[in-house]
This record gives C-alpha cells, sequence and structure tokens, in this order.
C-alpha cells in the first residue's frame, strides 16, 4: 500500500509502501518517553520505497542496551518524530511512525506488540475510560 | 503528585506538581502527528509549579481550531515532546506522561477526540496478535 506522511508544521513529507497489517507497538521505556505516551506504533517501509519529498529531518543517534544504533529522525521545526532506521547512508528499510502516516486510520490493527513487560497497565484497554467525541 | 521529568537524551529535565486526577488520552489528529503514535497522553500541572532543571526545549506555537495558541515544547536534540503550555502569567502546563518518573502510578480519567481515534487502540488485546514481553 502507497502511503504518503510527513510533520505537523509541514516542513517534512515522504511517501512509501507498506504492508498494511504490519503495525507493531512498542511499549518499551525509550519509546514512551521519546514520544511522550503509552507505547509507540510504528510500520516498516516496503525495501527501497521510502522516498523523502520535502525537509531534513534532525537525526538523533540512539544507542540501545544491546549497543546497536538507530538513527531516530524528527521534524527539527514541530519536533514530530518521523522515522528510525539504521544509521547509514541509505538504509533499506524505515520504521515510519505512524501517527505522521496520512492513512493511518486504514492500518493495522497492530499485529505485533513488544517490550509488553513495561506496557504501561492501562494502556492495554482504555474501553471503560470516559469518552468525548470532542475536547 | 510531585513529578520530576526529563527527555530520552537527559537535556531537559523539570519537575512539577501535576493533577494526577486529570490524566487525559487525546485522541486527536494533531496528537497523533506530534506523538507519531496512537494517541497522546497528557496531564495538566498545578498551577505554578512547572519547574525547568536543564536543559532548553525549543517551541513550536501551534494554533489550535479555535485559534487559541498554544507552545509545544520538544528536546531539540532527541524531540522528546515536554510539555504544551498556553501562554499566561504562569503559563498553564500540560505535560507529556511518557516522560514522567511516576508514569506507571497514572491512569486515564478521560479520553478526548475520540471521534478520531483509532479503532484498534481502544482495546490491545487483539486476537492473533503477537505479544513479546521483550523484543
Amino acid at each position: 500500500m502507497k502511503v504518503t506522511g510527513g510533520c505537523h508544521c509541514g516542513h517534512i513529507a515522504y511517501e512509501a509502501e507498506v504492508d498494511p497489517a504490519a503495525v507493531r507497538v512498542c511499549h518499551c521505556a525509550d519509546c514512551q518517553k521519546l514520544t511522550g505516551t503509552a507505547f509507540r506504533t510504528n510500520i516498516a517501509s516496503l525495501p527501497g520505497t521510502f522516498r523523502l519529498l520535502n525537509g531534513a529531518p534532525k537525526i538523533y543517534l540512539k544507542t540501545a542496551e544491546s549497543g546497536n544504533k538507530r538513527a531516530h529522525a524528527f521534524c527539527p521545526d514541530c519536533g514530530t518524530p518521523i522515522y528510525a532506521a539504521a544509521p547509514e547512508p541509505n538504509p533499506t528499510s524505515y520504521g515510519l511512525r505512524v501517527g505522521g502516516i496520512d492513512q493511518r486510520a486504514q492500518l493495522g490493527p497492530p499485529a505485533r506488540q513488544i517490550w509488553c513487560r513495561s506496557a504501561l497497565s492501562w494502556s492495554m484497554n482504555i474501553s471503560g475510560v470516559e469518552r468525548a467525541e470532542r475536547g | 503528585m510531585k513529578v520530576v521529568g526529563q527527555c530520552y537524551c537527559g537535556q531537559v529535565s523539570f519537575e512539577a506538581e501535576i493533577q494526577a486526577d486529570k490524566v487525559r488520552v487525546c485522541h486527536c489528529v494533531d496528537c497523533q502527528t506530534l506523538s507519531g503514535s496512537a494517541f497522546r497522553t497528557n496531564v495538566p500541572v498545578a498551577q505554578g509549579t512547572f519547574v525547568l532543571k536543564s536543559g532548553e526545549p525549543k517551541t513550536f506555537v501551534k494554533a489550535g481550531d479555535s485559534g487559541n495558541r498554544l507552545l509545544h515544547a520538544f528536546c531539540p536534540d532527541c524531540g522528546t515532546p515536554i510539555y504544551s503550555a498556553v501562554p499566561g502569567d504562569p503559563p498553564s502546563y500540560s505535560l507529556r506522561v511518557g516522560t514522567l518518573d511516576r508514569r506507571a502510578e497514572l491512569l486515564p480519567a478521560r479520553q478526548i477526540w475520540c471521534r478520531s481515534a483509532l479503532p484498534w487502540t481502544s482495546d490491545l488485546n487483539l486476537p492473533g496478535a503477537e505479544r513479546l514481553e521483550r523484543q
């Protein structure tokens, strides 16, 4: 499936191909911090399909506990997280942040959840939390 | 509740007294994009208690649908979202729960903008989805 995405302020825009069934949720403590919320939601771009159409994301080089390094890209102007990828000039695949994908409502449900041992307990089921359709 | 928080890379740190019974999940499309995930999780700060301990977050001025201006702060180095603030004296801060040391103790009391919620977020106990304790 072809998707388009970008940041909130419009500086960054990209397109890519994804498998809409391949959404992943990550509950690790690093993802909680870096998103500011309960978990991160990612989808991998199919090899060779990611194309940056506009802007230049800022890269933060993150070193995992394992020693692996990942380039985390975000918009330098509005802070929107864009992707994570191998820290090399032309990575094959990009872990796209689902919240920035225009077609996100058509993606998922998540096929895989990782680092569930650090999941915030409430995040697994929020159906009982008071709901408002608007703000 | 007194909390301390910081961005992933550690440059920005802060402390505040939060209104722990007012944790909110926001499903609006802007919060999806700006978190890169499915929804944002926020908690309001008791007036006048937010103290920036280190670092200098970058701020982005976001105009709401209503025309209200909201400051969004994030770490310029690692991109971690830190707060939103309604300008004033003192400003009204809302913190991103994922950055708080005591986030595991905070339970959402309300969900807003449910009309744009990604449908799978209601219950993550998805039949057939893989759940891993680690990666």
